[in-house]
């Protein structure tokens, strides 16, 4: 190919990624700016987009007039509670359907892969209402009658969360890589199956293990459908996003949008960073692990 | 449901009641805790004088305790039927009137004692003791009471070279045009006038509108609809025309006005605190308020809030008894009640003559007295407490939509609406 | 029974067992709920009316919005497929040939790890007619802009749009891993028959990457049709409902009008469409695919 073709095409693609890459992030920086306007600039007509005066007490009024504490002690218990509780699911089933051949192991398989086609919205609505009549819970009687059950409580933000079937998919393949020479070797010194699964097989898959935990901590830390479902009456529990979508009454005039707005920038921050900083080991695992079903 | 406030542990209260009989014979048998739990979506600070006054009948009434808790409006319907279901969570509720007959319905609600019954009827406007009623009925004391009227922009008129605010539907249209104004590229930055899609507004300004021309929405019985009317569909045209004439668009939004982005709107009088909050010191002279233009005789729609009892409650005679305390008239020459202090905080109108009488002060300023005269006018009609109330008015509000953006014209929008909402509406006991 | 359990023979089934138990209580339990829910009336208070099949007939021909709102989810799926996977393949196509891939990834990605809270704010105020950033551009180069959001001609298409913006960094890490394992001597083969880049993309990498491929549209479809939070925040499912998929519709039916019967008989319909729709899919697409899922 002519060199000067080659440099006109070098030069599209990556003008195409750039472009490519503005779209991704600038709505971001948009976001920032706004959490930065002053009402007056906000009324102005047109309004005024870059900032003259950084109102940069935004942020900090995000914690002062905002419950974001609250939300944000809220996102992490339930997300570190659901991370840790998902782990342990995992990869003891992970373990199981990997390691073991055993009465139905294929027909769990099935089923756990299987259970993946069932979409959320399916589920909402009969655990909503199974969790409100579980017995003996917030107020109910034996028959789960007269109280609130579980509702408005950090088991049902937990609890229909405890276990993922992808998750369970991830560590069969990460225990699949474990050579089961090694089990066995273990099993003649005398260890016991448990002890083999957590000193021995458990360290052998740290990559997937970080992967796993990095992605289930950011898809929970995110979620709102089924945390709001739960939650909307029961401000004190409400996660971070859950929380300023809830609060959106508040910010009916327009001069008030800037808060809401640095509101949405702290929701993002925690994230990313933690991704930023992640990010190799994350996009790794899912890359190795995922593609072909 | 979470409950705020201050149990005393039973431990605590062996002991007490040990120590009662140890120290002497004077001293009475101890009095059993009392504990009355109210529900109400006010928040804290709107809440903050009740709360002063529930102090201060626990004070009076040793063995009372009086325990708040706040749902959020949005939710309120739902958390009170799903929490409720056998025995009650709540003893007092403070309801939109139109949750009143899915709670009826399923027998949630207590029918207050006969004295109760008098001191409502000898003390409240009739429209909201209507509310209050159903099904033959009174279901428990009025509270607060809103009014629609047309709010608007006085500078923005004023730059228009209007000095007049609309009379009829046209005149709303003409007015409307001559204060819009757009950008270059044809998207508005000054509404002529504005629906807002959130919440209640598209149908409460339709419901308004319809009452100003003398036509109610939904029959006497409250099984059907009179949405076929002529007038209904005249209505609705008239709205589309705004649409059509670009005046008003989906994106103005009630919270431009005190931007100065809103020629006018129909507006209920609770969002007199907003305004003034966003408008500060030139609340007089930008907000202007008028009757809802109509080409009939003029009139508007109410809609009012009532405190019920649970009729599952262990504790019903104490809590109509706290209630009726809470409404009466306080200090002595027929002060605000409890309810009305909470209520006056906040900007709001009631149905109690006496409390309206003592808000005076507070209720002197132009906007305040354009809206209580509404009330008071003939043809403020109470909003109609019809079966999954909120329901229907979703229903009707895509058909209006749909009506708004072209789709349908308003004449067959309307008729659709009134075929589903009469399924909904057929579905009551 | 401890040391059966304990045992080799056993231990599978005590790893099994949480994830057993949480089978049975948060998804077979509660999937049999909603189905026998489906056959009845019910509000979540009184006890539930048995009434057969009337829910789904009742959705299916005497709703007046039900049907509409299966279109709109159709609508939103197909567009949401056509827009994103295409844009996925080529961004990951040219991050491929490219330098600092890393970096790429990680810009690409920034969406897929923001709360959808944050997204459909970000967006609300960038789709704004006068004052967002979008028409304002449009206006800078004498373009005119319409009411993206609140228009019932272009709300879908906005919405189409951000849930593409939001899930391209997925799929582009999926064709990343795809393009990854495309045999370098395929590509010399037919440069060295003369093939410039873009006959490369188009014979060469589009036929190889098809397991890939067929992988990224079922999945990007099945979760399209599953959707409903987004437009829930973004448009609240306006205006004129025009955004309301069936997802949102059947939410609003259960926790707002407490219909739970009918909409669970609503969650079942469209969970059937999303199996039939699965299964036309995989038919006719792994039809002579190199490999299967």
């Amino acid at each position: 190919m002519q060199p000067m073709r080659a440099i006109v095409l070098t030069v599209a693609k990556y003008a195409a990624l750039g472009f490519g890459s503005f779209v991704m992030v600038f709505p971001f920086l948009d976001m920032f700016l706004g959490a930065l306007r002053t009402p007056a600039e906000r009324l102005a007509i047109p309004m005024v987009y870059w900032p003259h005066d950084p109102q940069w007490h935004n942020f900090v009024r995000v914690f002062t007039e905002l419950p974001m504490l609250t939300w944000f002690a809220n996102s992490v218990i339930v997300t570190v509670a659901i991370t840790t509780i998902q782990m342990v699911t995992s990869t003891m089933a992970g373990y199981a359907l990997a390691k073991y051949r055993f009465f139905g192991s294929r027909l769990l398989l099935n089923a756990v892969l299987g259970a993946q086609m069932f979409p959320f919205f399916l589920l909402i609505i009969p655990i909503f209402f199974l969790l409100r009549f579980v017995p003996l819970a917030g107020g109910n009687d034996l028959f789960g009658q007269g109280g609130s059950g579980l509702l408005n409580s950090y088991a049902a933000m937990i609890l229909p969360f405890a276990v993922t079937w992808y998750g369970i998919f991830l560590m069969r393949q990460s225990f699949m890589a474990v050579p089961d020479e090694i089990i066995d070797a273990a099993r003649m010194d005398g260890a016991g199956e448990f002890r083999i699964f957590a000193t021995v097989a458990l360290p052998l898959i740290k990559p997937g293990l970080a992967t796993l935990a990095i992605f289930v901590f950011i898809y929970q830390w995110n979620e709102v459908i089924w945390t709001m479902t739960v939650t909307r009456t029961a401000p004190e529990l409400q996660t971070i996003p859950v929380g300023i979508y809830l609060l959106r009454g508040a910010f009916v005039d327009q001069s008030t949008l800037s808060l809401q707005q640095a509101a949405v920038c702290v929701s993002i921050l925690p994230i990313m960073v933690v991704f930023l900083l992640l990010q190799r080991s994350y996009i790794r695992g899912l890359t190795a692990g995922g593609v072909k079903g | 449901m979470k409950t705020v406030g201050v149990r005393i542990p039973a431990g605590l209260r062996v002991v007490a009641a040990l120590a009662g009989i140890a120290f002497g014979a004077a001293s009475a048998s101890p009095q059993p805790i009392t504990t009355i739990r109210v529900a109400t979506h006010y928040n804290a600070e709107q809440f903050a004088p009740m709360r002063a006054c529930f102090r201060e009948y626990e004070a009076q009434h040793p063995g009372i305790r009086i325990v708040h808790s706040q749902i959020s409006y949005q939710d309120y319907l739902q958390t009170v039927l799903i929490a409720r279901a056998g025995k009650s969570p709540v003893d007092i509720y403070s309801l939109y009137s139109i949750w009143a007959p899915q709670l009826i319905g399923t027998g949630a609600l207590d029918v207050p004692p006969a004295d109760i019954a008098r001191f409502v009827r000898a003390g409240y406007a009739p429209a909201t003791i209507d509310a209050a009623t159903m099904k033959g009925h009174l279901w428990g004391i009025p509270t607060e009471v809103s009014v629609y009227q047309l709010v608007y922009n006085k500078v923005l008129f004023a730059a228009a070279g209007i000095h007049a605010p609309p009379r009829t539907l046209d005149d709303l249209a003409r007015t409307a045009a001559a204060i819009t104004r757009k950008n270059r590229q044809g998207n508005i930055l000054v509404g002529g006038f504005a629906f807002d899609l959130s919440g209640a507004n598209v149908t409460h300004t339709f419901y308004s509108e319809m009452y100003a021309a003398g036509v109610a929405p939904y029959t006497a019985d409250m099984r059907h609809t009179n949405l076929r009317k002529p007038a209904a569909a005249m209505i609705l045209g008239k709205q589309v025309d705004l649409f059509r004439r670009g005046v008003t668009s989906n994106s103005v939004l009630a919270g431009d006005f005190a931007g100065g982005g809103i020629g006018m709107a129909v507006m209920a009088n609770w969002m007199k605190d907003t305004l003034r909050t966003s408008l500060g010191s030139r609340f007089e002279a930008t907000v202007g308020v008028a009757p809802i233009p109509s080409d009939g005789r003029g009139g508007t729609m109410i809609y009012s809030f009532f405190w019920g009892v649970d009729a599952a409650s262990r504790v019903k005679r104490p809590a109509w008894d706290l209630l009726r305390w809470l409404n009466s008239p306080r200090g002595k020459d027929g002060g605000l009640s409890c309810t009305g202090a909470m209520l006056d905080g906040m900007g709001d109108l009631t149905g109690n003559r006496s409390d309206l009488a003592a808000m005076r002060a507070s209720i002197a300023d132009p906007f305040s007295q354009q809206y209580v005269a509404a009330l008071r006018a003939p043809g403020a009609v109470s909003q109609p407490n019809i079966w999954h109330a909120s329901e229907a008015d979703r229903v009707l509000k895509y058909y209006i939509e749909l009506a708004w953006s072209g789709r349908m014209s308003p004449a067959a929008a309307l008729a659709a609406a009134d075929t589903d909402i009469t399924a909904i509406l057929s579905e009551q006991p | 029974m401890i040391a059966w359990l304990t045992s080799k023979r056993g231990a599978p089934y005590l790893f099994m067992a949480p994830v057993f138990v949480f089978a049975v209580f948060l998804f077979v339990g509660p999937l049999l709920f909603a189905a026998t829910i489906s056959f009845t009336d019910w509000e979540g208070v009184t006890a539930p009316r048995w009434v057969g099949l009337h829910n789904y007939t009742y959705l299916l021909i005497h709703d007046g919005f039900f049907l509409t709102s299966v279109w709109n989810t159709l609508v939103f799926a197909a567009g949401s497929v056509i827009v994103g996977v295409p844009l996925a393949l080529i961004a990951a196509a040219l991050i491929s040939q490219s330098r600092y891939q890393s970096v790429w990834r990680t810009i690409y990605w920034l969406p897929m790890i923001t709360n959808i809270v944050a997204v459909a704010y970000i967006w609300r105020y960038i789709l704004n007619d006068t004052s967002g950033l979008l028409n304002r551009t449009l206006d800078v180069f004498g373009l005119g802009g319409p009411d993206w959001l609140t228009s019932t001609s272009t709300a879908m298409l906005s919405v189409i749009m951000v849930a593409s913006w939001m899930s391209i960094g997925q799929n582009v890490l999926v064709f990343l891993s795809g393009l990854a394992e495309i045999d370098e001597s395929y590509y010399e083969a037919a440069r060295l028959d003369g093939a410039n880049p873009l006959q490369l993309f188009w014979h060469v990498t589009i036929p190889l990457l098809r397991p890939t491929i067929v992988f990224v549209l079922i999945t990007s479809l099945i979760n399209a049709l599953s959707a409903f939070v987004l437009m829930l925040i973004l448009t609240e499912g306006g205006p004129a409902r025009s955004t309301t998929v069936t997802g949102l519709y059947l939410y609003d039916m259960a926790f707002t009008d407490l219909r739970l019967g009918r909409a669970s008989a609503a969650a079942y319909i469209l969970f059937a469409l999303i199996f039939v729709i699965s299964l036309v899919q995989l038919r006719l697409l792994r039809r002579g695919s190199v490999e299967g899922a």
